[in-house]
């Protein structure tokens, strides 16, 4: 079992692999509250590579949300961020407004999350699709107009013509989240980030919803799934990385992580998974605002060892490529 | 665009409370110590024969069974025929509209002006929001309007009329107009100060309303998603921010034009401006009802209307309430 | 941090006003209607504030005058607040046809401008400072009905009620021992701004002469003072205390407000997100 050196979670270098869109390096998210600094992001170094699609994976509060939030500059004021991450001749953390304003959008995309309001009430879904075309002026409105037109029968609408004249309001959820990612591919972006893209669908509508995703970003594009759900990650994503606790716990190919995960979070994670027998971790995750001194999933871990109280483990690079925070693979 | 039934619904409603308005005057009018014919006639002459009293009494309907009066009274009110002043004897509608013209002098300017400046403030200082200058004008706004009106009126006449004597100390016109007839200048430089300070009145409670409203839009999810595709902050304010956050303004903004037209009661009585609120304080001291009592109806009048229409505004404008029980 | 001291100068100012209107007598023991000077006097050692057109201290009138200025203001808004909110309570936790009817009652009465009702009410009565402060209180309250009721809707459609009903709690006890601590924070902030808004209102319904005017509170006297020259002639401390003193209060009671609402329902965003 290899330590590597800076800890950075990524495919091992090999012949001819494609080259690296985005690198995050050694993220550190606090927030400043009333009750004392909360570290939501805690370290994490990860390496999108073109045309790779990637599932960062977490329960709530484990800090995937604000990864991802914090590539696109989206954090609150009150958010202070450290570390770099890397886009081409960019660190989109330090770059100057206009120029996020320039990628947002147009070369990297999200798809938000699909609450209510994710748009904008008062205008027509046309007009929103059309609008990061003519703000990044790809081209001129009334191509723009026709392209959000083409995009939504792409995307399954019935009456794309009708439907560019109606608002969000109009729409079920299920549609709502096509209007959302149509409205993140409009520019055909480099990356793609989806943020809970199945939440709250019910189970035939995320299907649907996940092999539409699946088809429009495929090739060259590279895909950031950031969810909850085991199952979307499976289905999408090559690689994946387990958050838990503001800190990537373990990352590897999809396949192999689920088939066969190594750290006792993951391991309890698919566990408790309904076709698994359902077996809930016991215990809760931290607060981020006290979070333990040794391994974090120390206090509810089966396996936990004498070391874990005291001692913070790095992320190790076993034999078989993953990585896995745990000194069980020092 | 909007339901058939609702505008109805809606119209059935302001009747109602209309109603409701005018049996609570004919009920105050009915309890009066004395009665209305009494009352009346004392303001034409001193002495009050008997008979004079029974004929007036006849003629006025005062004799028939309450029912019938109250169907009488709906009737005139109807028809414009509000009744007649104590102090003065006149017709009420009449004094009433008289005066209004000059409360519109003073409101007209200070309504809009005030609506625009609180408009365009709020909406900024929504966007700011925590930031120090949101802070600063949040905090002169609460002072200014924790400072009662009648008393900032006191203030400016005391500074700026009586110490600086840059304006007068109060009145629509000075006493030249009795030989050279009303100027605009002159009226325009009585009226500057009390339009100003209803302007600063009108533009808080505006200014309330926009930040608020400013404050919500902002924590929205699509202004993320707005940020998200690549938009610049001034178009996310003006495109996406300002058309939402406007809507709960239109209610307000009508309803506020409205209160405002029954003049201004303290202002006007502290410059002893001629106006709707300089009467209404005039028929207290009077305690002339029938006076009060058709300002009352015509301020209700005036806000149900307002409300009315704010409500048929605000579904016609904003999408998600355009869903009617028809469709 | 600039916060929390605003909102503790703001309560001791508050504290301040009470305490004085409740020491009055120990203040001014000659009471506000002795005539202890000549008309008009300047301030000096013996009257704080100099004297009226009569002679009467006016240090002594603004001391009782507080009583009853603050008492309207507190007790128009206590009752108004107490209405409101059992009424806001008692149909958002029935619903049904009792909050229908109601709803619609709420709107028919909604338009009709109370003020000059009330202005229009006090021809036939004569009315006392307490009469109008308890008309003030009902008028007052109907407004707040609506908002009181959203918030009980809040509250009571939530499991824990319905867990108390699983128990046999009964409804009076549900009410006032689960809803209400719930919405007291609503309540309180209510209270003082509308206490507020009473008190300013207060002074001016008695400024444009509501009650009788020999009664001795603020706007009794700023009108006084006004209307008796205080302004055309210079004669800035007959006029300016009671003002001020309604500025005081009206400014610590608006302030509290505003920290109290911040508390509950922070509405100073971020910027971003």
């Amino acid at each position: 079992m290899t330590e590597t050196k800076d800890g950075v979670a990524g495919v091992q270098e090999q012949p001819q692999s494609p080259r690296a869109l985005l690198h995050i390096d050694g993220l550190k998210v606090t927030f400043s509250s009333r009750s004392g600094p909360v570290r939501a992001v805690d370290s994490v170094d990860l390496i999108l590579r073109e045309g790779e699609r990637i599932g960062l994976i977490g329960e709530s509060g484990s800090g995937k949300t604000v990864t991802g939030m914090a590539i696109l500059g989206l954090l609150p004021v009150n958010a202070k961020i450290r570390g770099t991450i890397r886009y081409g001749d960019h660190d989109l953390l330090t770059a100057p407004d206009r120029t996020l304003q320039q990628i947002r959008g147009n070369e990297i995309a999200m798809i938000s999350q699909n609450s209510g309001n994710s748009l904008n009430p008062v205008m027509k879904i046309g007009d929103q699709i059309a609008e990061p075309l003519v703000i990044h002026r790809l081209c001129p409105v009334p191509d723009a107009r026709r392209e959000a037109i083409r995009v939504l029968s792409e995307l399954g609408f019935d009456d794309p013509e009708l439907a560019a004249t109606r608002y969000p309001h109009e729409f079920s959820g299920g549609m709502r989240e096509r209007i959302l990612i149509a409205l993140a591919l409009v520019c055909r972006p480099h990356l793609v980030i989806a943020d809970e893209p199945t939440a709250g669908l019910d189970a035939q509508v995320r299907a649907r919803i996940l092999k539409l995703i699946q088809s429009q970003i495929s090739g060259n594009r590279t895909l950031f799934l950031i969810t909850h759900d085991l199952g979307a990650a499976s289905f999408l994503c090559d690689r994946i990385a387990v958050m838990y606790a503001g800190e990537v716990v373990e990352c590897g190919l999809a396949k192999e992580v689920l088939s066969l995960p190594l750290h006792p979070y993951t391991q309890g994670l698919i566990a408790s998974l309904p076709s698994a027998g359902l077996h809930p971790i016991p215990g809760m995750s931290p607060s981020p605002a006290s979070l333990p001194r040794g391994c974090r999933f120390c206090e509810r871990c089966p396996a936990a060892l004498d070391r874990c109280d005291c001692d913070h483990p790095d992320l190790f690079l076993t034999e078989c490529g993953r990585q896995v925070r745990c000194f069980h693979y020092d | 665009m909007i339901s058939r039934r609702y505008l109805l619904l809606r119209l059935c409603y302001s009747g109602a409370s209309f109603i409701v308005c005018v049996t609570i005057t004919f009920f105050l009018l009915h309890l009066m110590p004395g009665d209305y014919i009494t009352n009346y006639l004392l303001s034409l002459s001193n002495t009050l024969p008997k008979e004079a009293v029974a004929q007036f009494r006849e003629q006025f309907g005062l004799n028939l069974p309450i029912t019938q009066q109250y169907v009488l009274y709906l009737e005139n009110i109807l028809h414009g025929q509000w009744g007649y002043s104590y102090a003065y004897g006149q017709p009420v509608l009449s004094m009433i509209f008289d005066k209004l013209c000059w409360s519109l002098v003073l409101l007209i300017p200070a309504t809009i002006l005030g609506i625009l400046i609180g408009t365009v403030i709020g909406a900024w200082s929504g966007w700011k929001s925590g930031g120090k200058k949101d802070f600063a004008i949040f905090n002169i706004m609460i002072v200014i309007r924790a400072i009662p009106e009648f008393w900032w009126a006191i203030m400016a006449v005391m500074i700026f009329a009586f110490y600086l004597q840059w304006f007068p100390l109060g009145g629509y016109a000075s006493i030249s107009v009795l030989s050279t007839g009303l100027d605009f200048f002159d009226v325009l430089h009585h009226a500057l100060l009390p339009i100003i300070l209803m302007t600063f009145f009108i533009a808080t409670g505006n200014y309330y309303v926009m930040r608020n409203s400013m404050i919500a839009v902002i924590g929205e999810d699509y202004i993320t998603t707005a940020r998200a595709k690549g938009l610049d902050e001034q178009t996310i304010l003006w495109r996406h921010a300002l058309k939402n956050a406007l809507l709960p303004m239109i209610t307000i903004t009508t309803f506020q034009c409205a209160a405002i037209i029954m003049g201004n009661i303290f202002i006007e009585t502290v410059f002893s401006w001629p106006g709707i609120g300089y009467l209404t304080t005039q028929a207290l001291t009077n305690r002339d009802l029938p006076l009060l009592e058709g300002i009352f109806l015509l301020d209700s009048l005036i806000t149900i209307g307002a409300m009315l229409v704010a409500d048929v505004l605000s579904s016609a404008i904003d999408p998600r309430i355009r869903i009617g029980i028809d469709e | 941090m600039s916060r929390k001291i605003v909102l503790w100068v703001s309560v001791a100012i508050l504290g301040l006003f009470i305490a004085v209107a409740l020491a009055a007598p120990l203040l001014a023991p000659a009471g506000p209607y002795a005539i202890t000077g000549k008309p008009l006097q300047a301030p000096d050692s013996d009257h704080l504030f100099g004297t009226n057109e009569v002679g009467q201290d006016i240090f002594a009138q603004l001391v009782y005058g507080a009583r009853i200025t603050l008492l309207f203001g507190f007790c128009s808004a206590l009752l108004a607040v107490v209405i409101s909110t059992s009424v806001g309570i008692i149909i958002g936790y029935y619903g049904g046809i009792v909050d229908e009817i109601v709803c619609r009652a709420i709107d028919v009465v909604m338009p009709i401008p109370m003020f000059v009702l009330l202005i229009a009410l006090t021809t036939f009565f004569s009315p006392g400072v307490l009469q109008v402060s308890l008309l003030m209180g009902l008028l007052g309250s109907v407004h707040g009905i609506r908002i009181m009721r959203s918030q009980v809707l809040s509250v009571a459609r939530t499991s824990f009620v319905e867990g108390a009903k699983a128990i046999g709690a009964s409804d009076f006890h549900i009410m006032f021992r689960h809803i209400l601590p719930n919405v007291m924070p609503l309540v309180m902030v209510k209270f003082v701004t509308t206490s507020q808004h009473m008190l300013v209102m207060g002074v001016g319904l008695s400024f444009i002469g509501m009650w009788d005017t020999s009664t001795v509170d603020w706007g009794t006297m700023i009108q006084n003072a006004y209307s008796g020259g205080g302004v055309a002639l210079g004669l800035w401390w007959w006029i300016l205390p009671p003002g001020i003193a309604v500025v005081g209060i009206s400014l610590a009671l608006a302030l509290i407000g505003y920290s109290f609402e911040e508390k509950f329902n922070p509405r100073v965003g971020v910027n971003r997100i």
